[in-house]
């Protein structure tokens, strides 16, 4: 109740108050400007924009940019099935494989334990880089244009772990499990039917940053992903801005040709149209998980 | 060593649980720690990695050969690291405050909700807004200033953009943190700073930093050991891989990335990435090794 006192008599708001109102609200704008001008130039006529250039309040409206969008429609749908499909597995995959980890890391009396430990620490303090992951992956496992390349190694991190085993540790009594081993459930059982359902809010805060990063994940897929059919989203954003860029770096290219050229580069309103389309899934579900974020950040900041 | 036996048979329901995270680390992290190898050998693509021959350190030679380009990026790649960690702290830990501070705690979470939001957004998306703002033609800033500056050919302006760039993406999530050890301070301390008199300020000096120590330490450490590694999409994206950007935008990472597209350089790229691996490893086993020595409990491990 004391805090609750205390809250009441902090409900005097001063002066103060109102201009740190005012410096966060400013801030707020700053940090929503960018995405609304992405909405605005999604619906700015593409002549207006060539024209007078990107503006808030631009003179003319129109959907051609939407419309257009629909112009790369079969490769935006198989980009969008592909990204779909990176996301959810590897979340979910990743989800139960580190879960599985993290509840084992828990149990005191398993010896084997502080090595595994040491095992999930080293790739946080060391790592191969990119070359030598590009060339092992390529070379050696002849993984290229493979979409499991997408998923696996991003499957697992030390830190979403530590996450999960803290969670267990500090959440889930141990009298439980025991008391579900009296009963005859099997390890198991023990773990798959009590202690996972459990770990619900940690399980949804890695789960939802594990899903945000498949999602926005370009650098796998620029670096293993040659075939239209195994393209996600953003690489189909990488491949619009390649195509735009072959054409300002073209312009001593006869206009008949160039012409010809531009009905099949995306415009600049289409261009947005499409940054909305990849974007938006995110910013639709991330009001409904971030609580559960907050929450698993809080969570792992203790240490264990 | 029976002892050990038997509890890790007891146990192996546990272990088979572990198994599919341990495989998945071994093929995809330490498989690649064993391919730093490379930077010694003369790869061959068509040979693969174990199949090239040994060259010493010739690669390495290359690398002092060729100072000037590996010297550039080091120092753009650190340099970006203190600029960003810095920058980013100060801007976490003063949102942080204020938002715990402000009492209208409804607008504070309605606030806090947009700032988080750009982290969501991949640089790839992001690349397309900065584009809008800055391309010499249409770009927003060019016309709202009446300027004619061409952004993407002037390296000059890029360590202050890409900063900016990368705080609207980062502060509000990493706000999040230190909100969340502010909620946690017990309110008696500030009554009892406020009995004993502190203003608001001596309040933030003498209650609300204190407390925040550990984490920023925290938070600090686990940066550490990425010093070397720097947001590929920020360097990459953002700056369009513009070759005439490269003086102040070429990091280490991009570097390889580029070097990987071309095919060019393996030796010299190896040989970096050696360096890279290495040197952050070193920097993250120090840094854990200082904190321990100034106050134990604030360390890694």
């Amino acid at each position: 109740m004391k805090s609750k006192e205390h809250e009441n008599k902090k409900k005097k708001a001063g002066i103060g108050q109102y201009i740190l109102s005012v410096i966060l609200m400013a801030y707020t704008v700053f940090c929503a400007l960018p995405i609304l001008l992405v909405f605005v130039g999604a619906v700015t006529d593409e002549k207006t924009l060539t024209t007078e250039g990107f503006s808030y309040f631009p003179s003319k409206l129109s959907l051609d940019g939407v419309n257009s969008v629909l112009r790369y429609g079969k490769q935006l749908f198989v980009s969008y099935g592909v990204t779909i499909l990176v996301t959810l597995s590897g979340t979910v995959l990743g989800v139960l494989v580190m879960g599985m980890i993290a509840y084992s890391l828990s149990r005191k009396d398993f010896r084997l334990r502080s090595f595994l430990s040491i095992y999930i620490m080293i790739p946080m303090l060391f790592t191969g880089g990119q070359l030598s992951a590009y060339i092992i992956y390529t070379s050696t496992y002849h993984m290229k244009d493979n979409i499991l390349l997408l998923i696996l190694p991003m499957c697992v991190s030390t830190m979403n772990i530590i996450i999960l085993r803290t969670y267990v540790q500090s959440s889930i009594p141990d009298e439980l499990v025991d008391s579900a081993r009296i009963d005859g459930a099997g390890e198991y059982r023990t773990f798959f039917q009590i202690v996972f359902p459990l770990m619900k809010p940690a399980i949804a805060a890695v789960g939802f940053m594990m899903a945000t990063g498949f999602w926005n994940d370009w650098q796998n897929a620029l670096l293993f992903i040659t075939s239209d059919s195994k393209k996600p989203l953003q690489l189909l954003l990488i491949n619009i801005q390649k195509s735009i860029e072959v054409l300002l770096n073209t312009r001593n290219i006869p206009s008949g040709v160039l012409a010809k050229m531009q009905g099949n580069i995306p415009q600049n309103s289409a261009t947005m149209a499409t940054v909305i389309v990849v974007i938006g899934p995110i910013m639709i579900a991330y009001p409904f998980f971030q609580k559960y974020f907050i929450k698993g950040l809080t969570v792992g900041s203790v240490k264990g | 060593m029976k002892g050990f036996l038997k509890n890790t048979w007891k146990h192996r329901a546990h272990v088979a649980m572990s198994l599919p995270a341990v495989l998945l680390f071994f093929f995809f992290s330490y498989m690649p720690m064993a391919g730093l190898v490379l930077a010694f050998k003369d790869f061959d693509y068509k040979l693969g990695l174990w199949q090239s021959p040994w060259c010493g350190l010739e690669n390495f030679q290359f690398l002092l050969a060729s100072k000037s380009t590996f010297v550039n990026i080091t120092k753009n790649t650190l340099l970006y690291y203190v600029v960003f960690t810095a920058v980013g702290t100060i801007l976490e830990v003063t949102l942080a405050i204020a938002l715990d501070r402000l009492v209208f705690k409804k607008l504070g979470k309605a606030m806090q909700s947009i700032m988080i939001i750009p982290i969501f957004i991949s640089y790839t998306a992001v690349q397309f807004i900065v584009y809008a703002y800055l391309n010499s033609d249409t770009g927003l800033i060019n016309n709202l200033l009446g300027i004619r500056v061409r952004w993407y050919m002037e390296a000059k302006y890029w360590p202050a953009i890409l900063t900016v760039v990368r705080m609207w993406s980062g502060v509000g999530y990493g706000s999040v943190l230190y909100m969340s050890v502010l909620a946690g301070i017990d309110t008696q301390l500030y009554e009892a700073a406020e009995i004993d008199g502190a203003s608001k300020w001596q309040q933030i000096r003498h209650v609300t930093l204190p407390s925040l120590v550990p984490m920023i330490s925290i938070m600090l450490l686990l940066s550490v050991g990425g010093m070397m590694h720097s947001d590929t999409g920020l360097f990459y994206q953002v700056t369009r891989n513009s070759g005439t950007l490269y003086p102040t935008t070429q990091v280490l990472d991009s570097y390889v990335l580029n070097a990987i597209f071309t095919s060019s350089n393996y030796g010299f790229t190896a040989a970096a990435t050696f360096f890279q691996s290495v040197v952050g490893t070193a920097l993250i086993l120090l840094a854990n090794g200082i904190v321990r020595k100034l106050g134990p409990e604030n360390a890694l491990f």
